[in-house]
């Protein structure tokens, strides 16, 4: 193994895609492009709402040093900050039921007389939610910000008593389960990732495809240069345009589009970069597939629109067939969505993330692997 | 010192086409060793052969006394295919310099000598793309020679270069030869075969025969070597090999 060589291929190609400024725009500007079309639509989807409040609770004393809290007030309050589509309005349970009947309110949420103190005893939220039904999308929009209201709610309550008392819990299947506030910070994390590895892996398949095809790969191979050599070297040089790229559209998501993330960009970053490697080497190993640029395509509903649809990015996993399960986490970019999402959504930090991304990093090396052989293969041809 | 090449009853099928037949050949050092024959004769078969590109079902290659495929001794061995293979993005001297660095070459003239040699040093800064045909095919050339290898296998290299051009390659090809460097050639136009030292007349994966230019119209009878090939066309079966 010789770095010197594995370095003059990645220079090479560098040198090759910066040759083709048409190429390099394509892949920072349609991700943004996409996107912004992407994230219009989606949050369009998501109107402003009105809930209504009954609010019977009567708090309770949590101990520990903090007192007297009454969590259904907290969670009132949390929730229209959380987003400004949420109009709430208070309701006796006598006028609930006809402000619902006339739409006047999108949902109406109880909270019990004992609220508070049921939550303490039982380390768990159980909201009582009547949904106006009509509009399904506001109903899930409404959902999802009760659940980040409580998540907030109670993240502030244990900063506060860190050390006094002991973590509230939630049950987990109730915070998470399809729960999607704004449906763009729910899709926006695959999505980055989404890009990232449909554009690493058309352009190396492509670049790849065309090295076999014009004979230099051949001509490589009259070369000392081995299999692994060659394709790390790719890798690396990929690796530039796919860490641009991925800060591109980390970048716009963020601070242009303003998707709320939780957890550490770093983390994020690091998870994308590990798409973006796996994607180059998954993109050479089909490649070695492929006779024509046209094949090339054809591998594209077949290797990424499947891998979308399996990876959970818009269908949840949990939500497939017991047997489609194994097949979904099969897919890298399954690990890739759920790392992107749990650093994202819920705030994970790198060691809780740290499955997905050793099993990313497997992928990676096994198409590295996998390619080096595909291309000795054929070199008997 | 041993032969430059060797190739030992070597046999490759491909699906339904018997490209090489149990052909042998040797090939001392410093010498130009032409082979000539007609499209399909196997004459790119064996020359991906002899570099391990192509994994024969039988017989061996043994290229400056190692056996093939041989990675090391690769470093040692220049190939020109015979479709251009280059980086149409790249310039003539990144794909010079690209190749020279794969096969170990440090020194950056060597890079500049190859790209002069073969008259381009005007064209180093055009893209491949942007190059005329006989222009990349010089540059393909260069590819090949720019690490100084000393066995290089040519895959019909004079194919639309000019006629001036041409004479400065075989010039060079003989100053190759006097510095100990051994050269194979592929053609089918006879009156370049002229110019090497031997030459091997390639048929249906077969050597019909062997020998230099004037040797083989001597033993043919005939006063071109397009007759002579046919001679020993029509002869196959009978035409023995001179060593
Ligand atoms: N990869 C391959 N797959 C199938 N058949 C092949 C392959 N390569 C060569 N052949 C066949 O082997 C035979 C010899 O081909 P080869 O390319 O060696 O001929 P050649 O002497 O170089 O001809 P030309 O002068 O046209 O270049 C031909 O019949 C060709 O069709
Ligand atoms: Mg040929």
């Amino acid at each position: 193994m010789s770095s010197q060589r594995i370095f003059h291929v990645a220079r090479r190609v560098i040198a090759q895609l910066a040759a083709d400024p048409r190429t390099i725009a394509l892949i920072l500007i349609v991700p943004i492009v996409v996107l912004t079309v992407a994230g219009i639509l989606i949050r369009a989807e998501t109107t402003a709402i009105t809930v209504g409040i009954i609010q019977q609770d009567s708090g309770a004393d949590a101990g520990f040093g903090i007192g007297f809290v009454n969590l259904g007030e907290r969670l009132t309050a949390s929730m229209s900050t959380v987003s400004d589509q949420v109009t709430i309005v208070t309701l006796t349970p006598e006028s609930a039921d006809e402000a619902l009947q006339r739409a006047d309110v999108d949902a109406v949420i109880t909270f019990p007389p004992e609220f508070t103190q049921t939550v303490m005893d039982d380390h768990a939220i159980h909201l009582n939610v009547a949904y106006e039904g009509s509009n399904p999308m506001a109903a899930q929009f409404l959902q999802g910000i009760v659940m980040r209201a409580a998540v907030e709610t109670l993240a502030g309550l244990s900063v506060i008593t860190a050390q006094a008392i002991p973590e509230i819990t939630i049950d987990a299947a109730y915070l998470y389960g399809g729960a999607d506030f704004d449906n763009l910070d729910y899709l926006a994390p695959p999505f980055i990732g989404l890009f990232v590895f449909l554009f690493v892996f058309i352009l190396t398949s492509v670049s790849f495809l065309r090295e076999r095809t014009t004979g230099t790969l051949e001509r490589l191979q009259t070369t000392p240069i081995s299999r692994l050599e060659l394709v790390i070297g790719y890798m690396l040089g990929f690796s530039l345009f796919a860490l641009a790229q991925s800060l591109i559209i980390l970048g716009y998501t963020i601070f242009v589009l303003e998707v709320h993330y939780a957890g550490s960009l770093l983390v994020v970053f690091l998870v994308e970069l590990l798409l973006a490697l796996m994607a180059v080497n998954l993109g050479i190993f089909f490649s070695t597939f492929a006779r024509s640029e046209f094949q090339v395509v054809q591998f594209i509903p077949l290797v990424v629109v499947t891998q979308i649809l399996l990876s959970g990015a818009f269908w949840a996993i949990s939500a497939m067939p017991a047997w489609l399960q194994p097949v979904a986490w099969l897919m890298p970019l399954t690990h890739a969505n759920q790392a992107l999402r749990d650093v994202m959504i819920k705030g994970f930090d790198l060691v809780q993330v740290a499955p997905y991304v050793l099993a990313l990093g497997g992928f990676a090396v096994l198409f590295v692997l996998l390619s080096a052989r595909t291309i000795r293969h054929q070199a008997g041809g | 010192m041993t032969d430059a090449l060797t190739v030992n009853a070597v046999q490759k099928h491909f699906k339904g086409v018997h490209a090489l037949r149990g052909l042998s050949l040797q090939v001392e050092r410093g010498i130009t060793y032409g082979l000539l024959g007609p499209n399909g004769a196997g004459k790119t078969t064996l020359i991906r052969t002899i570099l391990g590109l192509t994994v024969p079902d039988s017989g061996e290659v043994l290229a400056l006394g190692v056996r093939m495929p041989d990675k090391a001794v690769l470093q040692r061995i220049g190939y020109m295919p015979q479709s251009t293979a280059l980086y149409d993005d790249l310039t003539v001297h990144q794909n010079v310099a690209f190749f020279a660095a794969l096969s170990g070459v440090t020194d950056p003239a060597r890079v500049d000598q190859a790209i002069t040699l073969v008259s381009l040093q005007n064209r180093a800064q055009s893209r491949v793309r942007e190059l005329s045909g006989g222009m990349r095919q010089r540059c393909s050339l260069a590819c090949a020679l720019v690490h100084e290898p000393e066995l290089i296998l040519l895959d019909e290299p004079t194919v639309g270069i000019d006629p001036q051009l041409r004479v400065q390659f075989w010039d060079h090809f003989r100053r190759l030869n006097q510095a100990g460097v051994t050269l194979i050639v592929s053609s089918h136009v006879m009156d370049e075969a002229e110019r090497c030292d031997k030459l091997g007349f390639v048929r249906e994966g077969t050597l019909l025969a062997e020998g230099s230019a004037s040797e083989l119209r001597q033993r043919a009878g005939t006063p071109t070597l397009e007759e002579a090939f046919l001679h020993f066309a029509e002869n196959g079966a009978s035409a023995e090999r001179i060593a």
